[in-house]
């Protein structure tokens, strides 16, 4: 069993770069150097026992990849990672009988279920694979059980996926993750392609699982919101590093890096209407070639010569740790701030 | 009152399949005035996208429109040809769909689609429609427009390209615009300034929008009125304000608060039970009514018809009920 | 907190309901080449009770009724509807075994193309790297070359290895093989592009991180998803082998003369064609025509109509 202390899952130093594809006889001929995808740099971050930790980015900042290194679908190209105690940095180590605790929801529920599948065989690949259950009425049983666990009925484990609507696919998706009797989750913009009224289902459903199974989860979303509402620690990222993380509250009441900031500040404020967000300059720039220094630097109002020349180091304030020279040089309160 | 520039009255567009004919627009009507923007918003399914394709005409089978007009400036447009629905779209309406991927051909560059565009609906030589393309580009926010006539679509980035869709739907000075989800696909801080960018030119122009999205936040930022959709109808209708602070509709009052906030951290989220009916099994009465907790004996018989309620228009029985304000007292604290 | 739907659940469609079986039954393209091709196959299989005369029992030959034309009666009273042969057999039987043994090395060919193909499409598509790059190389490399020219030399070096007697043994399988070799590229690319874009699906992501082993994935999860539109390439192809082995058999390095095929029944009649004696080469012919067609035209309509399965995913 696991230590008290001893966070669940552990990453450090996590980075993984992709190369960029040519046919070889280009590549040969054009003699230039294989260029890379900086999709992640040097990611570190724990979750607790029974928590949720959340990371926050936009398109592109590498929180989809942390998630499938951590999964085991990818390799990194550096780093460790620890689960449970046992190093899982590497996918060959599947066999580990610690990687069944540790299972994965993905963002589309159209994707995520074999068409061709009941959802009765859909919910038992992970018992089965894992002979967790012996017997095909003590089978039936537990799917039954993992249906209604999700709100759905018994009934429906004959239905193929396409007879349902999005959120209760999302709700097949949860079932399976939690046939294997996992204690972590990460859940990939679980709700990212739902309605707004199903995404409150699912959330609520999420939270109740996690109060009722202890269970922990690595939430990866793009909206703040759905993460104010989830998470106990949240992680910024842009462009493949953490720029900002720590305790939830204080990160997304407080902000202190200027993104976070600018971040929060372009949610909508739906009870004002009418009300104009304060829109961030330029675009994310490619990862595969990300600007000198910080990365945010050309789109940061409080860029200076340090920024574009030097990495931030991250620092420690209070609950939470920021990497930005402009906090650390004391000039960020400079930055208005319409947040609440 | 000043005519509205577009008028939609009772509305229907089935589609046609071998098992049955659904509904998926039911008897829809609204008017947008010169300048204004109305948002139709809705969840997956509701039959917005579709009230907006079969306004601009783009209604193929197993669609097709079974009933209500649609006038233009006075005029109906839902009875005209192709040839002259052609030329009415990009002239007097234009178009702004979700995907910049799909909706610019990647095999021409941007500025020639622009041209091209331009000189199909206005009188202009190449050279002028050309000049026209640059001030277009330099007014959605390129930084070097003339160069970037001659890129492609897909040398952009998602942001720039829904810039180029903004300057198409724009480059014949169209009165209205209809826009499917145009800021859906993009990131957070780039969508701030597309719709930013759009609401100014709406502006400037007097253009009117029929603005259709599932995005709450968007709709808050640039409507005037809002229209809500459930199961292909319209159940609520007001000013942007009205419809997002005080919804009386409880389909709307239940997807105001279903929205997460920033500011309200970790509590349960009130939900709506249940799922948007099926088109095969649209429920009798008030399509809303298995789900609503604020059900009356005769929501399931009647269907309700569209009447004020409070700051608001509202299709929904309890709110017509005027002097059963106690009744909806305790239903909403129920 | 109910979260079932709040509408009645439907019952699942029964099979009879699906919409390709309506598809089906609603054209009438289909349903006639459908017909046609059932009716064909099945005077095939039951040749030997169908056919007036066998062709292979070298008794029901009679010198004496050679080259007879369409309609005529021999000299004992056998009734020969669409004329003899110059060995007196009868055209209409020689047809009817002929169609047998060009369905037989048709449908055999597919299924074994379509085995080697599907397998090395599934295994390189899945696992890339080395052996994706070879496989697919050499597939490249076949496809310059035309598939007769493939079979003719399988089949060649095949009779300079193996003596006559054992040669005509294994003609067919011979045949079969070398017919199949030069199919097999189609299913390979195709399977393979379609895995590459099932592979990166999430329900195939799903069963990587539960821990189900790749074999299993490949055989339960991705092999039946992309299935489809192998069905079509089969019909296509299923006509492309059936007159492959035609044109082998026209050539003489076919099927042996003991089990004459349509293409050899062409062939055998191609030198009286301009000396009147048309009725030994047109039948056939035609019969080889009737058949190809019903099976293109099935294929066809089998691919429009998966069509929109295939984009709704």
């Amino acid at each position: 069993m696991l230590e008290q202390n001893v966070p669940i899952l552990a990453v450090r130093g996590l980075t993984k770069r992709f190369p960029v594809w040519k046919p070889w006889i280009i590549q040969l001929m054009s003699r230039q150097p294989r260029r890379m995808v900086h999709a992640v740099e040097d990611v570190s971050l724990k979750v607790e026992r029974g928590t949720t930790y959340a990371l926050v980015g936009e398109s592109g900042c590498g929180k989809s990849t942390i998630a499938r290194c951590i999964a085991g679908i990818l390799a990194p190209t550096a780093g460790t990672i620890t689960f449970m105690g046992a190093d899982i940095t590497m996918p060959s180590e599947r066999r580990d009988a610690r990687r069944r605790h540790l299972q994965m929801i993905f963002q589309d529920p159209y994707a995520s279920l074999n068409p061709r599948w009941r959802i009765g065989r859909v919910i038992a690949e992970p018992i089965v694979t894992h002979r967790l259950v012996v017997g095909r009425g003590r089978l039936k049983a537990r799917i039954d059980e993992l249906l209604t666990l999700v709100g759905l009925s018994p009934q429906d484990a004959r239905k193929y996926s396409h007879q349902f609507s999005g959120g209760q696919r999302q709700r097949i998706s949860i079932a399976r993750a939690l046939a294997s009797d996992p204690a972590f989750l990460i859940c990939d913009e679980p709700t990212s392609a739902l309605d707004v009224s199903v995404q409150a289902q699912i959330l609520n459903l999420m939270r109740r699982l996690q109060m009722q199974f202890g269970l922990s989860y690595l939430l990866i979303s793009h909206n703040l919101a759905v993460v104010a509402h989830m998470a106990d620690h949240v992680g910024v990222m842009y462009l493949g590093r953490l720029v900002e993380w720590g305790a939830a509250q204080s990160v997304l009441e407080r902000p202190l890096h200027p993104y976070t900031r600018m971040l929060l500040d372009a949610i909508p404020n739906i009870a004002i209407a009418g009300r104009y967000r304060q829109p961030l300059k330029g675009e994310v720039p490619s990862p595969i070639s990300p600007p000198s220094g910080c990365a945010f630097h050309p789109r940061c109002p409080l860029a200076n010569g340090r920024c574009a020349r030097e990495q931030p180091r991250a620092i420690e304030l209070g609950p939470v740790s920021v990497a930005c020279h402009a906090v650390e040089e004391g000039r960020a309160a400079a930055l208005s701030s319409s947040v609440v | 009152m000043a005519e509205a520039l577009l008028s939609v009255r009772n509305l229907r567009v089935e589609i046609v399949t071998r098992r049955a004919t659904l509904l998926a627009v039911d008897d829809v009507s609204f008017d947008i005035a010169e300048g204004e923007v109305l948002g139709v918003v809705g969840e997956s399914g509701a039959g917005k996208s579709i009230t907006g394709n079969a306004i601009i005409g783009l209604i193929d089978p197993p669609l097709r429109r079974a009933g209500g007009e649609i006038a233009y400036a006075g005029k109906r447009i839902d009875n005209l040809d192709a040839e002259t629905m052609r030329t009415l779209r990009g002239r007097h309406i234009g178009a702004v769909f979700q995907d910049p991927l799909t909706s610019l051909n990647p095999l021409l560059t941007v500025g020639r689609q622009l041209v091209q565009t331009i000189i199909t609906h206005l009188d202009l030589s190449g050279s002028e429609a050309r000049k026209r393309a640059v001030q277009l580009l330099a007014e959605v926010g390129f930084p070097a427009p003339r160069e970037r006539l001659d890129c492609y679509p897909h040398e952009l980035s998602g942001g720039m390209r829904q810039r180029v869709v903004l300057a198409l739907a724009f480059c014949c000075e169209p009165n209205l615009i209809i826009a499917d989800e145009p800021t859906t696909a993009l990131d957070v801080s780039v969508q701030a300034q597309v719709i930013k960018l759009f609401r100014r030119m709406c502006r400037e122009r007097g253009t009117s929008v029929m603005l259709i999205t599932h995005d709450m936040g968007v709709i808050s930022e640039i409507s005037d009125r809002v229209a809500v959709m459930y199961a292909g109808r319209v159940v609520e209708i007001g000013t942007a304000r009205a419809v997002l602070n005080a919804p009386a509709h409880p389909y709307t009052r239940g997807l105001m608060a279903s929205i997460p906030t920033v500011q309200r951290t970790k509590s349960e989220l009130p939900q709506i039970a249940g799922n948007m009916p099926r088109l095969a099994a649209v429920p009798s009465g008030c399509a809303f009514h298995p789900r609503c907790p604020c059900r009356l004996p005769r929501c399931d018989r009647e269907r309700p018809v569209l009447a004020p309620a409070g700051e608001t228009q509202s299709v929904c029985w309890l709110t017509a009920t005027r002097d059963d304000t106690a009744s909806i007292e305790a239903a909403r604290d129920a | 907190m109910s979260a079932q739907s709040v509408t009645k659940p439907e019952p699942a469609p029964r099979w009879w309901q699906d919409d390709l079986l309506h598809d089906f039954l609603r054209s009438p393209v289909a349903l006639t080449a459908a017909l046609l091709t059932v009716a064909i196959v099945a005077i095939a299989v039951g040749a030997d009770v169908v056919a007036p005369y066998d062709s292979n029992d070298p008794a029901s030959a009679n010198l004496i009724d050679a080259r007879l034309p369409p309609g005529s009666i021999g000299l004992i009273g056998n009734r020969y509807l669409l004329g003899t042969d110059p060995l007196g057999r009868d055209m209409l039987s020689a047809i009817i075994f002929g169609l047998r043994t060009s369905l037989m090395v048709g449908a055999a060919s597919v299924l074994l193309a379509a085995a080697i193909g599907i397998t090395l499409g599934l295994i390189c598509g899945y696992f890339r790297g080395l052996l994706d790059t070879i496989v697919m190389r050499i597939a490249d490399l076949q496809l310059s070359f035309p598939a007769i020219l493939i079979a003719l030399l399988i089949d060649g070096v095949t009779r300079t290895v193996v003596d006559r007697g054992t040669h005509d043994r294994l003609a067919i399988p011979v045949l079969i093989a070398a017919i199949a070799a030069s199919y097999w590229v189609q299913y390979a690319r195709t399977v393979r592009g379609l895995v590459l874009v099932e592979r990166g699906k999430e329900y195939v992501l799903a069963a990587r991180v539960t821990g189900v082993s790749p074999l299993r994935i490949i055989a339960t999860h991705i092999q039946p998803n992309v299935m489809g539109p192998v069905f079509v390439v089969a019909t296509i192809n299923m006509s492309l082998a059936i007159l492959t082995e035609a044109t082998l058999s026209f050539l003489g390095v076919g099927v042996p003369p003991t089990k004459p095929s349509l293409g050899s029944l062409v062939r055998i009649g191609n030198e009286f064609l301009f000396s009147g004696d048309w009725w030994i080469s047109i039948f056939p012919g035609a019969m080889l025509v009737v058949l190809c067609l019903a099976v293109n035209l099935l294929g066809d309509w089998l691919r429009d109509a998966l069509n929109p399965k295939l984009s709704d995913g």
